[in-house]
């Protein structure tokens, strides 16, 4: 019995916790979908917008590179990512998309974006790194 | 990593050289042989299958103690995760100079709202855990919750009563 009654409270718990979500959700960060209809490199760009548009800001005249990454599917898992990345002086800014399998890398225009080094940094990561667009801003 | 539950309490610190393995000491205090000791851990990915939404894993894990060379453990487990679902499995044989004994566990989850990249994330999950020292199947309700770097699981049962586990990726 004692388990059911905290089975509930804990459903209850969570269900607070998501209304709050949802919350959050109108105040304008929606986490479902949200496609960029943008073609990059002759490719749609599938990324959750208004992540992307709150990432891009303050980086005109840069350029980012949006990395399709296969495997990502927890945000603890996605935390070694930005460590990795953390170390290369040449990256900006970097942003994880977990609802579009994406992972986005801030770069200087001139930078000479390298899909070898970046497979390599996600690999070590454990997750396979399968594509990449890049978008001057 | 600190684990507690009605067998015992645990400190577990470890590096992971490469996403393949991890290396660490797992500091326990056991209760229900009421010793305290110490264990050389060594985790491996033995197989991992990514796709766009999912994830599979499966590990060896071994462990020597600070008693000597009688009293050591090995093991396997898995497990397979989406961003809504997860599923996982664990064995783990344990030898010591008096007693050998074996540990099992499988567990399912769900997780009630899909967050993004720094959210708050939640998992409503049933672990199913048999203990050979019990000789007893325990089902009970655990609440996983993870937010940054910071990973909870709290779990509770009439039985074994609380089961946690907390940790913190440096």
């Amino acid at each position: 019995m004692k388990n059911f009654y905290l089975l509930f409270v804990m459903i209850a718990a969570v269900y607070t916790s998501a209304q709050d979500h949802q919350m959050h959700d109108m105040e304008g960060h929606n986490h479902e979908g949200h496609l960029h209809d943008t073609m990059v490199d002759g490719k749609l760009l599938e990324v959750n917008a208004e992540r992307f548009d709150d990432f891009v800001l303050g980086l005109e005249g840069k350029q980012v590179a949006i990395v399709s990454v296969s495997g990502m599917v927890c945000d603890f898992c996605a935390r070694g990512i930005e460590k990795t990345f953390s170390k290369d002086k040449t990256v900006l800014k970097l942003d994880v998309d977990l609802s579009g399998g994406k992972v986005l890398i801030a770069f200087d225009k001139d930078k000479n974006i390298d899909f070898e080094d970046i497979k390599k940094k996600i690999l070590s990561n454990g997750q396979n790194a399968t594509d990449l667009q890049i978008m001057k801003i | 990593m600190l684990k507690s539950n009605a067998m015992q309490n645990s400190a577990y610190y470890h590096y992971s050289p490469s996403y393949k393995f991890s290396i660490g000491i797992e500091q326990v205090k056991d209760k229900y042989f009421d010793a305290d000791y110490s264990y050389l851990r060594l985790t491996y990915l033995l197989n991992r299958k990514n796709t766009q939404h999912s994830q599979r894993n499966l590990y060896l894990q071994s462990g020597i103690s600070s008693d000597g060379v009688d009293h050591y453990f090995y093991g396997v487990h898995g497990d397979w995760e989406t961003r809504r679902l997860f599923s996982g499995f664990g064995y783990k044989e344990t030898q010591t100079a008096s007693l050998d004994y074996a540990e099992k566990y499988l567990q399912l989850g769900v997780a009630p709202y899909i967050g993004e990249y720094g959210d708050l994330h939640t998992w409503l999950m049933v672990k199913a855990k048999h203990d050979e020292l019990t000789n007893e199947w325990n089902t009970y309700p655990v609440l996983k919750l993870f937010k940054g770097n910071a990973l909870m699981e709290i779990g509770y049962t009439d039985a074994s009563e609380w089961d946690i586990h907390f940790m913190y990726r440096f």
